[in-house]
Parts: C-alpha cells; sequence; structure tokens
C-alpha cells in the first residue's frame, strides 16, 4: 500500500512538474521577447506603420491590444495576401478599408518572431497609454504655468498705474508750492524763468551772423543731402538683401543644408523651363505627410490643401492657395531663361543664389543688376560640345568657308519661337 | 580761434559722413527699396506663381483640364489601383532606347529625385530616412508592399508607383515629365542589381 501512495505520489509530482513548465513555456511563448520584438519592429514595420497613430497602415497600438486572436494576427503578417485570396472575413475588411493596398509579406517571420513583435506593440502602445493618463496632470501644470504670465502683466500693470500715480502727486505738490509761494509774494522767480528762453534766442542769431559757421553748416547738410541721393539712386532698382516675410517659414537651412535635399527636387523647373518654379504643396507633402506633423508651420500646408492628418483625406474645398512672397524679381525689360544657364551652362545654383544652404530665411544673394550679369557673360567661356546648336554653328560656318549659300533658315531663322512668343 | 575752428570744422565733417553712411547703410531689408519705373517689376503680364483674380481660385498657374494631354507627354490609362499597376507590370515597356546618355539623364534625376530617401544606391538609406522619415524597402533586397521583390519590379510596376505613388511615397507625376521618369526607371533597373 505504502508503495503504491508513494508512487502515486511521484507521478503526481512529475505530472504537476510537466504541467508547470508546460503552463510556464506556453505563457512565456505568447508573451513573446519585447525587446527583441522592437528591433523586429523598427526594421521592417516603420516603413508603413506606427503604434499611435495611422501612417500608411492603421495604427497598430490599439489595433493589435483589441485584437485579442494572435494566431490570425500571425497569418495576417506572415502572408496577408493568402488570407485575402481565400477570402478572410477579417482581412477583406482591412484590404478594402486601406484602398486594396496590400500589406508587404512577411514570409521569413517564424510565429516567435510575430509574437516578439505583438508583444513589444502592446507593451509600447500600454506605456503610451499610461503617459496620456499622466499627461492630464501635467497639462494641469501647464494651466499652472498659464496664470503665472497673467500675474507677471499683472503686476506690471500695477507698477506702471503706481509710477503714473507718483508722478501725478508730484505735479500736485508743485502746484500746492507754488500756490503757497505766490501767496508769500516770491514771484521774481518766474521773471527769471522768462527771461531764459529770450537768451537762447539770442545766441541762435549771434550764430547766424557768423559767416563761417552758416558756411559750415551749409557744406555739412550739402554732403548729407549729397551722399544720401548718391547712395539711394545707386541702389535703386536693386533689391539685394531683399528677405520679405513669408506666409510659411521655410528653413532652406534645415532642407538644403542638413538634409541637403538637391535644389531641384523642388525647384524642378530650373533644368528645363524658364522659370525655376515654387513649389506646389504636393512636394512639401511628399515628406510632411509623414514629418512634423505637429509643427505649426507644416499645419499652415494642410490648411492650404484642406488636408486633415488624422483621416488623410483631402478636402478641396477648404484648398486656398498659398501667397509665397516673390524675392528675386527682374524687371520685364529683361530676359532671363533658367534651363539655360543650369542646363546648358552647368552653373551651380549658389553662384547666383548664394549659400542658400546656410540661409535660414531666404534673401537676395545677388544684386541681379545688368552690370552683374555683363561681367559674368564676359568671363565665361563656352562649353560647346554635345551641345546641338552649336554643332549647327559650326557647321554653318564651314559652309560660309567653302563658299556655299547660307540663309537665315540654316541659322534656324525659321523656328516659331523666333518670331512667336 | 582760427586752429580751433579747424578742428571743429574738420570734426563735424567726419561725424556727417559717418552718420550719412550710417543712415543709408540701414536698409529695410523687409522692402525691395527705391524702384523707378515700378510697373516693369510689377508686371502686367502674369507670372505663373502671381496672383490672378481671373480665375475662381486666384491662381495664375491652373491645372489643365481634365482629360487634357500636354504636348509631349504620352498617357498612362492605368488607375491608380491594385490591378491597374499589375495590368501595367505586364503591358507597359519603356519606349526610351537604352542609350548611355538616357542611363547618365537617369542617374542624375535619381539622385536629385529619389535619393533623399532611397539612398545613392537604392539600399533605403537616404539622408531623410537617416533623420527619421519611414525607410523605403532596398531596390534589390527588399519585398515589396504589393507582393514580390523589389528586384523583379518591371517597367510598368515602376512606372506605376512613380506616377501615383505608393505607402509613403507620394505621386511625382509633377516633378518628373514621362520621358524623365522612364530614364530614372533606367537607372533602377541597374540599382536592382547591387
Amino acid at each position: 500500500m505504502r508503495n503504491i501512495s508513494l508512487i502515486l505520489k511521484q507521478f503526481s509530482r512529475t505530472v504537476l512538474l510537466i504541467a508547470g513548465f508546460a503552463i510556464l513555456g506556453l505563457s512565456a511563448h505568447a508573451q513573446g521577447d519585447a525587446t527583441k520584438g522592437e528591433a523586429l519592429f523598427k526594421a521592417n514595420c516603420t516603413t508603413c506603420h506606427k503604434i499611435e497613430s495611422q501612417l500608411v497602415g492603421p495604427a497598430l497600438g490599439p489595433l493589435v491590444t483589441a485584437e485579442t486572436d494572435d494566431k490570425w494576427l500571425t497569418k495576417w503578417i506572415q502572408n496577408n495576401q493568402a488570407l485575402i485570396a481565400a477570402k478572410d472575413e477579417r482581412a477583406l475588411k482591412i484590404y478594402n478599408q486601406f484602398n486594396q493596398q496590400g500589406m508587404t509579406v512577411f514570409g521569413s517571420f517564424t510565429d516567435g518572431d510575430v509574437a516578439d513583435i505583438l508583444a513589444y506593440i502592446r507593451a509600447d502602445w500600454k506605456t503610451q497609454q499610461a503617459k496620456a493618463t499622466a499627461a492630464p496632470v501635467g497639462g494641469a501644470a501647464a494651466a499652472d504655468a498659464g496664470p503665472s504670465d497673467l500675474v507677471i502683466w499683472g503686476l506690471i500693470g500695477v507698477i506702471i498705474v503706481a509710477f503714473i500715480v507718483i508722478l501725478v502727486l508730484n505735479k500736485v505738490i508743485a502746484t500746492l508750492e507754488r500756490l503757497m509761494l505766490k501767496s508769500k509774494g516770491l514771484l521774481p522767480e518766474e521773471d527769471l524763468e522768462e527771461k531764459a528762453p529770450v537768451d537762447r534766442m539770442a545766441v541762435v542769431r549771434k550764430l547766424a551772423k557768423n559767416k563761417k559757421f552758416v558756411f559750415f553748416v551749409i557744406l555739412c547738410g550739402t554732403v548729407a543731402c549729397g551722399s544720401w541721393t548718391w547712395v539711394t539712386l545707386w541702389n535703386t532698382n536693386v533689391h539685394s538683401g531683399y528677405q520679405p516675410v513669408q506666409p510659411i517659414h521655410f528653413p532652406h537651412d534645415l532642407h538644403a543644408g542638413v538634409m541637403k535635399i538637391d535644389c531641384q527636387y523642388c525647384h524642378s523647373g530650373a533644368y528645363k523651363s524658364k522659370n525655376a518654379s515654387i513649389p506646389s504643396l504636393n512636394v512639401c507633402m511628399n515628406c510632411h505627410k509623414v514629418v512634423k506633423q505637429e509643427s505649426p508651420e507644416i499645419q499652415k500646408i494642410y490648411a492650404a490643401l484642406g488636408y486633415d492628418p488624422k483621416t488623410q483625406k483631402y478636402d478641396s474645398t477648404k484648398a486656398k492657395p498659398m501667397q509665397w512672397v516673390r524675392v528675386h524679381n527682374l524687371p520685364d525689360f529683361a530676359y532671363f531663361n533658367h534651363s539655360q544657364h543650369v542646363k546648358v551652362a552647368g552653373i551651380k545654383c549658389q553662384q547666383c543664389h548664394g549659400p542658400v544652404q546656410t540661409m535660414k530665411e531666404i534673401y537676395q544673394y545677388s544684386p541681379l543688376t545688368m552690370k552683374w550679369c555683363i561681367q559674368c557673360h564676359k568671363r565665361t567661356e563656352v562649353n560647346y560640345k554635345g551641345n546641338a546648336y552649336y554643332d549647327n554653328m559650326i557647321a554653318v560656318h564651314d559652309r560660309i568657308k567653302r563658299g556655299e549659300k547660307v540663309t537665315a533658315a540654316s541659322l534656324g531663322g525659321i523656328e516659331c519661337g523666333k518670331c512667336h512668343y | 580761434m582760427l586752429a580751433m575752428n579747424k578742428i571743429k570744422i574738420l570734426g563735424i565733417t567726419v561725424i556727417t559722413i559717418a552718420a550719412t553712411v550710417v543712415i543709408t547703410s540701414c536698409k529695410d531689408k523687409r522692402s525691395t527699396g527705391w524702384e523707378y519705373a515700378p510697373n516693369m517689376y510689377e508686371h502686367i503680364a502674369y507670372d505663373p506663381d502671381q496672383k490672378n483674380d481671373n480665375f475662381k481660385d486666384g491662381k495664375t498657374a491652373q491645372v489643365p483640364p481634365a482629360g487634357t494631354t500636354p504636348i509631349g507627354f504620352v498617357r498612362f490609362d492605368y488607375p491608380n489601383t491594385h490591378d491597374g499597376y499589375e495590368l501595367a507590370g505586364t503591358e507597359v515597356k519603356s519606349p526610351l532606347p537604352q542609350t548611355q546618355a538616357n542611363f547618365a539623364d537617369g542617374e542624375v534625376l535619381f539622385a536629385h529625385f529619389c535619393s533623399p530617401c532611397h539612398g545613392l544606391t537604392g539600399q533605403g538609406d537616404g539622408l531623410v530616412v537617416q533623420h527619421g522619415f519611414p525607410p523605403p524597402p532596398s531596390y534589390s533586397k527588399g519585398q515589396s508592399s504589393r507582393g514580390g521583390a523589389m528586384k523583379d519590379l518591371t517597367d510598368g510596376k515602376i512606372y506605376h508607383t512613380i506616377t501615383y505613388g505608393l505607402n509613403a511615397m507620394g505621386s511625382y507625376a509633377s516633378q518628373l515629365a514621362p520621358d524623365e521618369r522612364w530614364k530614372v526607371i533606367m537607372y533602377v533597373h541597374h540599382l536592382q542589381t547591387l
């Protein structure tokens, strides 16, 4: 009997142990390793997903926390297109919700990898929510900081009022003292006060009679007016240094300097048209659909486009054009073509526009005067290689040398643009 | 007395000149300054980026009417859907000859328009990505979100993506003309083999 009970005891112990380990193992498996998951998430998912908000795909935090069917999630992540092909109801719903874009197939992920990623998403969303619930406290603190501003302004106001009161009282005291003095018969003081201005006028009259002084004053006046006229006339129609306030504070130093985005990414007309072109807002949205959504300057882009960053939808009825202020402006009597300078001559933008990649706020660097243009045209050598225009010129020149007939047409005289522009 | 005057005169002259220089050099950077014949600067003819009250939305640069095709543009009648993408992938081929000049142009255009995100070698490691923009997949090693490997993408599929954009990437139709897109694609095909 004892033996049997002993065997039973041992048996039950082993069963319990195995069961315990199994449960532990299972729960560990279901939890996944959040740190491993973080690395996987950042390497594979951030292209299209954010945890707290919608990017290309849905916001994963709330979605993955709400969806408890890990087996289904694993299937979706490993091969969503197979689920869609199998007409899975939940899969089709998401697929249609996101314009049938589908998601990248991650066949290389093992079940463990997916569990790690899910664990990371859930843990991160939890901490984010915890922060969000803690935020109202911070909000209250911020609200506390608000009145302190008011208090400061109030104090300043009180000080100003106090000064005014002191001044008024001083005046009152002064008039009262005067009245007292008057009543005592001390008027001669006022006579003295009246004499002073007369004396001053006398000084001026004396100086006006001094010819040397008068000549000197006129000389100074002439020099001052002359130099002012000279400088003003010299700078008339020259806008260098012009730095108007733009509707959006666009920092060229960040975009062209730090990010090293090529000038022509935005000013894409510079190498193919007369106008370098100010980018339309869709070019901004290439990046700012994602980047710095919270910035008030970026919000101005959204407002002008009628774009709602939450739903990622455009409302064209709310759209209005952005009114940038033109900086570089040539008068109508001068023709300038960007493509001729950028594409044909291969000039760097900075040669005329200055160190734009260091400008926080754009300004006109060069004077854009005729003298400035001519100076460069005198210096610049022509690169005529690989240019059909110059090839033709050389061909025509050879024909002249051979004594053949050369017409206006052979120099491009019947091109449309020669007359119609 | 005379000596005193001389010093005084010299001193005051220097002060006046200095003052005029200071006064005239304080130019208001928010203003263009004096303009002679300002109507030559504020054109009667409209600039493309100028305000224009003749149109309802107040812009001079109007979007071409729907259904029109600019001269030199080849129509691309594949809708921005998954089916349109697959169809373009099988039907559309580059009309450009595979010349060295086109390839060189494509390299320059790729550097200007694509490399900020995709990186100069197409690995999805451009400078903007390094500053936090969501990284695109590598052309040679990555997987496309629409299925298949990036290195197997055909002419038509890449053209569809450049024209309409995909995921975090916007449409480049306004920045790249059709022939420029084909030049870029020539260079992308080279990057797919890296």
